[in-house]
């Protein structure tokens, strides 16, 4: 058993279900949701099966590897493998995609195709976690965006096929990049390979990698968001509906940071060394520039979403921060985001399906009817703004303490970046607190109230924010069960990120070495 | 003895798994967690009953000479960074729990009484109980982290309580500011805690000040920077604790329901700030410049409370601007180097404005029978009167609590101010003549507040003046003057249309005493309220023996208080009650006797009376720099969002697609040429660096 292909399975078998999906006997739209949740479930199981028994903890290389040859004229791979950045981020992904299928319960339009649609996004986005091959990583990024569209563009709000279209141009356009910087790199010197850790290994004139460093990041920056590629979000979560919204969330946008931490950190040392401060800088303005916008929207989803960017910046840091501490916090918030991050956008789904408005000035004293939607909002908001005891603030705790005992910087700089997060910091209760006094606070709205039937949540809704709310608490109260399970690989990959930073090898001036750009400085 | 050290954790949990236990059945099984009201709440008070009676018993074996104790567990780990959370027991925690456990039973005994007839009784307890855990976890803290942990948890309970009633508008305007202001601190608190653990390599509170003052005197780290790091610190308590210029959510907090008022924003969360600054202290007393800023700032926040709290006419409000005046002199007691008379204030005061509270409640609920549940109505001076007559018990043990905060002999309040005077005098004349002054005011304005409130005629059944505060409350609602803060700015139409306010007249044409449940915990105040005090005389003083500075040993303390002079004594405590006594009569000669008019006085010096009434328009600056500030510019950022980046991306796609020429490639088929290009690119452009 112990060559049983693992991984394989675990991604093949969402795809695989959903093919059944055409033709199994469904008449009133029930058999094909529970047969999408049993699915989920099963590979949900599988994934934690796995990891628990087959996965060495203290082991930073890749594990459960798997590799056949499937075009050799093209030297593509069929190689998948796990370690502790992608690990983590393949339970996440389990975890929130089953809970979105439960999530979609009430979906009636083309029920078969939503489902298979899901299903097929299941296998997707945990290849792109687990594949080890370049071109492989193009194609399943590329492919996870197909199904992506389609649950845009068919369910979405008014302005779907706008949103749609805005975010299959900005990704593909993006993710045009990964194939240039990938097909550079696999040509580049005597060898030809796409498998990622021979890449990794190959030495680069630092030339060249900071010119595939910037390809990436390109691709990359659209994905997570950075600043200032950050526009097709709000339209496409703005249109989206609760479950693919959850995935938007929770899933995709940690792509962004995984692809960030895999192809740019850990494939270019030297090229990060030199880009890492701009993104440190992107990474302050997507955490204030965002808070300042979702302050000011009036569209509930559009304001979570801006929400959703702000604490992106977070991850940028973290990643930049060249400790432990900081990638490690980069990490965590990426999970602790996509779970936070699900809650608040499934709950503001759960409203609108009430209310059905996004509009804040339409709402308005919602909290009398419907108490227990709004318990579970406070609750997802006090986790999303950092409160102790919450996975959030504890990740970002780890990225305050990480970047500002980081060695690779000035204090200068390191002074102005603490500050401005820390302002973040003040900014993210303004908008969401307000969010929540104009939603569930005050007087009720007689217009409202009027043409619509404000009932409180079931018990589905109710326990999918308890799914979602137990790691969130697990994670805040005791941190560390989910840090030592993936601190062995950041602690390698922060030791070779140090090395790539030149002055820190020598350490011939130990106060001030890096030099920031003068933006940060002025 | 051992024992109860090592089930230290206990009073922690016991509180919190109530909390959890209601919550969860209000979320799964509202409607049966409502109906067992009283069960719940006879839980949650036993659960703090059990955890009182552990900590009493700590604090005894804390007198009696048991070694500091520390549990600790690693909690988050990165690397080399390790992170320990736990619990730590000395004196000081011991002092802290007992004044914790005891206020919050004998709050939550009451809120009994005073929630009786609230659909959120329930949802109360859960809170109150969340709270008392959250408080007891952030004194028990053995480092500067957990601290913060828990500093933030009790803001969050506070923002639930003060937002209790969100159905009010301004409770909901009310819990927000709370929240946001105190992140404001919180802000000042993490950077300090940053760069601390930046410079010493350190959360623990003995490390930290130990290298700290290593690293300035070794000249490693400037003093301005050692200065500034300290203020940033001092940020959080400035929030907590309701220093000027973090001030202002305090006596808008009073939107929540009273007894939280008498808890939190009285007795233990507001001081807080004193506890970290006490536990900071070796940080502290090593950075000179710093200490002085926490004496200004509290000496200065002293002065602006009680000069504020004198025009309050809402009673509550009246009570929160004192708490502030009173915080600062806790913070100035601090600063001035006077730590245990700063700790001895904050346990006389929490005692005694505690009672306080409690018995504004009292009187606010004995109100709500004639007037109705209007908050406007109910809880100004200008309708009440005479109440002593009705509400015997409840005049009483206000009288002993304006009595002890004014500073009379031998109520707690006498002894500790005393000392913060004493020790202020000797720092430096400046702060005790601020404190001198302020407690003359103090005793002015509490004594107004007795004087109108319990004697004299009942007025709450006066129309006119009925409808002159309706009238006064309308204006402001109308007009937008200032965005609804506070009780005397509730819209009543929506009150009466949410329940709360069912009738907008009450049932009956006179107060009444208030439950045994109310009473009780009153009465049970009243008495530490009076004796409590007797533990710090200075002649004998058990409480500066138990609770010193961590930098002086108890031999010195215990020399320091032999030297006790009975001559200076004798006039700076005349001089005190003195200064007091003229308050008082002050307060007599206005609201009790009528024979001087206090209407002529405000219209004589005009000036300075809208500026006490205004609260010194802190709230107007505030709302218009920051609030209205941060609103424009947020808009603002939001327009470049939209029509600068977006606006970019969207007229690119449009060329785009006008030309066609994107799609063209594609639809005719010559996507392969089109990869061919890309693929040349790459491969001239891996040729080029290759070569290179």
């Amino acid at each position: 058993m112990a060559d049983f292909p693992w991984l394989t399975t675990i991604i093949l078998f969402p795809i695989a279900a959903s093919l059944l999906i055409p033709v199994l006997p469904d008449k009133d739209g029930k058999t094909v949701r529970w047969y999408s949740l049993i699915v989920g479930l099963i590979d949900f199981a599988l994934i934690v099966y796995v990891f628990s028994s087959r996965y060495d903890f203290d082991n930073p290389e890749l594990q459960l590897v798997e590799s056949y040859s499937w075009i050799p004229q093209l030297d593509l791979n069929w190689s998948v493998g796990v370690d502790g950045i992608s690990m983590p981020l393949v339970i996440l992904t389990g975890f929130i995609t089953t809970l979105a299928i439960l999530a979609a319960w009430p979906v009636t339009l083309k029920p078969r195709l939503f489902y298979f649609l899901i299903l097929a996004m299941y296998g997707g986005q945990i290849a792109v976690f687990a594949v080890q091959d370049m071109l492989l990583f193009f194609l399943v990024w590329e492919l996870e965006l197909v199904p992506v569209y389609f649950l845009l563009s068919i369910w979405g709000g008014k302005k779907r096929q706008y949103a749609a279209t805005k975010f299959i141009l900005y990704t593909a356009g993006g993710s045009l990049f990964i194939l240039i910087a990938a097909l550079m790199m696999g040509f580049y010197g005597d060898t030809v390979t796409f498998d990622m850790r021979s890449l990794a290994v190959k030495d680069y004139a630092l030339n060249f990698q900071l010119w595939v460093y910037a390809g990436f990041l390109i691709a990359y920056a659209v994905k997570l968001p950075i600043f200032p590629l950050h526009t097709w979000l709000p339209d496409a979560h703005g249109e989206a509906t609760a479950p693919v919204h959850m995935l938007l969330a929770g899933i995709l946008l940690k792509m962004g940071g995984y692809a960030l931490i895999r192809m740019n950190a850990q494939m270019l040392p030297d090229a990060h060394a030199y880009f890492a401060p701009a993104l440190v800088i992107l990474g302050v303005v997507n955490i204030i520039y965002a808070a300042l916008t979702s302050f000011a929207q009036r569209n509930l989803k559009r304001k979570i979403a801006y929400s959703s960017i702000s604490h992106m910046g977070f991850v940028l840091i973290g990643i930049a921060s060249f400790t432990d501490l900081g990638l490690s916090g980069a990490v965590l918030q990426m999970v602790s985001h996509g779970l936070i991050g699900a809650s608040l956008f499934f709950l503001v789904g759960a409203t609108y399906d009430r209310t059905h408005t996004l509009m804040l000035d339409e709402m308005g004293g919602v909290g009398q009817k419907m108490q227990k939607i709004f318990a579970m909002f406070t609750t997802c908001s006090m986790a999303s703004l950092a409160l102790p005891g919450m996975s959030g603030f504890v990740a970002e705790l780890m990225v305050f303490v990480g970047f500002s005992n980081s060695d690779a910087y000035n204090p200068t700089f390191k002074l102005i970046v603490v500050f401005l997060m820390a302002v973040g910091v003040i900014l993210t209760p303004i908008y969401l607190l307000s969010m929540l006094r104009e939603i569930f606070y005050g007087a009720e709205n007689k217009e409202l109230t009027s043409h619509e039937v404000l009932a409180d949540a079931e018990p589905r809704e109710v326990f999918i924010i308890a799914c979602l709310l137990v790691p969130i608490i697990g994670i805040g109260l005791y941190p560390k069960m989910l840090t030592q399970v993936y601190d062995a690989t950041t602690l390698q990959l922060t030791e070779r990120l140090r090395d790539s930073v030149p002055t820190l090898v020598q350490r011939e001036v130990p106060t001030v070495s890096f030099r920031a750009p003068e933006i940060g400085v002025r | 003895m051992e024992a109860i050290y090592q089930y230290a954790w206990l009073f922690h949990v016991l509180p919190l798994l109530g909390a959890m236990l209601v919550g969860l059945g209000l979320i799964s099984l509202s409607q049966l967690t409502n109906r067992l009201r009283q069960n719940h709440a006879g839980g949650c008070v036993s659960r703090l009953g059990a955890a009182m009676f552990l900590s009493c018993a700590l604090l005894w074996s804390q007198i009696q000479g048991h070694a500091p104790y520390t549990h600790t567990l690693e909690w988050a780990a990165a690397g080399s960074f390790h992170l320990n959370m736990g619990y730590t027991i000395d004196h000081l925690t011991a002092l802290m729990l007992v004044i914790v456990t005891t206020v919050a039973f004998l709050v939550m005994v009451y809120t009994d009484g005073y929630m009786a007839h609230d659909s959120g009784y329930v949802r109360f307890y859960a809170y109150l109980s969340l709270f008392s855990s959250s408080m007891l976890g952030l004194v028990v803290s053995p480092n500067l982290v957990q601290v913060y942990i828990f500093w933030e948890l009790v803001g969050m309970c506070s923002y639930l309580l003060v937002g209790f009633w969100y159905d009010r508008k301004a409770a909901a305007d009310a819990c927000q500011k709370a929240f946001v202001v105190n992140r404001v601190g919180d802000f000042g608190l993490l950077l300090g805690i940053l760069g601390l653990y930046w410079a010493t390599g350190s959360f623990e509170f003995d490390i930290m000040g130990l290298r700290l003052q290593e690293l300035v005197q070794s000249g490693s780290l400037s003093n301005f920077f050692a200065v500034v790091l300290a203020i940033l610190v001092f940020l959080g308590p400035v929030a907590k604790s309701a220093q000027f210029p973090l001030h202002v959510w305090l006596p808008d907090a009073m939107e929540g329901p009273t007894p939280i008022s008498a808890l939190i924003h009285a007795a233990t969360m507001v001081a807080a700030g004193v506890f970290l600054i006490a536990r900071m202290y070796p940080v502290f007393e090593g950075v000179p410049s710093a200490m002085n800023v926490i004496a200004f700032t509290g000496a200065f926040t002293a002065f602006l409370g009680a000069t504020i709290a004198i025009t309050q006419n809402d009673i509550k409000k009246g009570l929160a601007y004192s708490t502030i005046s009173q915080l600062g002199y806790m913070v100035m007691a601090m600063g001035v180097g006077a730590y245990s008379a700063g700790l001895f204030h904050l346990m006389t005061h929490a005692y005694f404005k505690a009672m306080l509270f409690l018995g504004s409640g009292s009187v606010i609920h004995g109100m709500e029978s004639v007037v109705g549940h209007d908050p406007s109505l109910a809880q100004d001076m200008r309708m009440m009167g005479g109440l002593r007559k009705y509400m015997p018990i409840t005049a009483i043990t206000f009288l002993i609590g304006c009595l002890a905060i004014s500073g009379i002999p031998p109520f707690a309040g006498f002894w500790s101010k005393d000392e913060i005077l004493a020790n202020a005098f000797a720092a430096n004349p400046v702060f005790w003549a601020v404190g001198y002054l302020t407690a003359g005011i103090t005793a002015f304005y509490m004594f107004r507040m007795y004087f109108s409130t319990f004697e004299g005629n009942f007025r709450g059944n006066e129309t006119e003046i009925r409808h002159k505060l309706k009238s006064e409350v309308e204006a402001v609602a109308a007009g937008y003057a200032t965005p609804a803060f506070g009780p005397g700015a509730m819209d009543t139409r929506e009150l009466a249309a949410t329940g709360h306010g069912h009738d907008a007249y009450g049932h009956s044409k006179y107060p009444h005493e208030s439950a045994w449940t109310m009473v009780l915990p009153l009465v049970a105040l009243a008495v530490p309220s009076v004796l409590i005090g007797l533990v710090g005389t200075p002649y004998a003083n058990y409480f500066e023996e138990f609770i010193h500075p961590p930098s002086e040993t108890l031999t010195e303390v215990v020399e320091k208080i032999a030297e006790f002079n009975q001559t200076e004594f004798l006039i700076m405590a005349g001089s005190s009650v003195g200064i007091s006594l003229i308050g008082i009569t002050l307060a007599a000669l206005m609201y009790l006797q009528g024979k001087i008019n206090p209407a002529a006085i405000a219209a004589k010096i005009n000036p300075l009376y809208e500026l006490s009434l205004n609260k010194w328009y802190f709230d107007d600056i505030y709302d218009a720099v920051f609030v209205k500030g941060l609103r424009r510019l947020a808009r603002q950022v939001m327009e470049v969002d939209f029509r600068v980046v977006d606006g970019a991306v969207n007229l690119t796609g449009f060329f785009t697609l006008v030309s066609g020429e994107g799609l063209k490639y594609l639809e005719n088929g010559r996507a392969q040429f089109y990869a061919l290009i890309v693929f040349g690119a790459v491969l001239c452009l891996v040729i080029v660096f290759g070569v290179t």
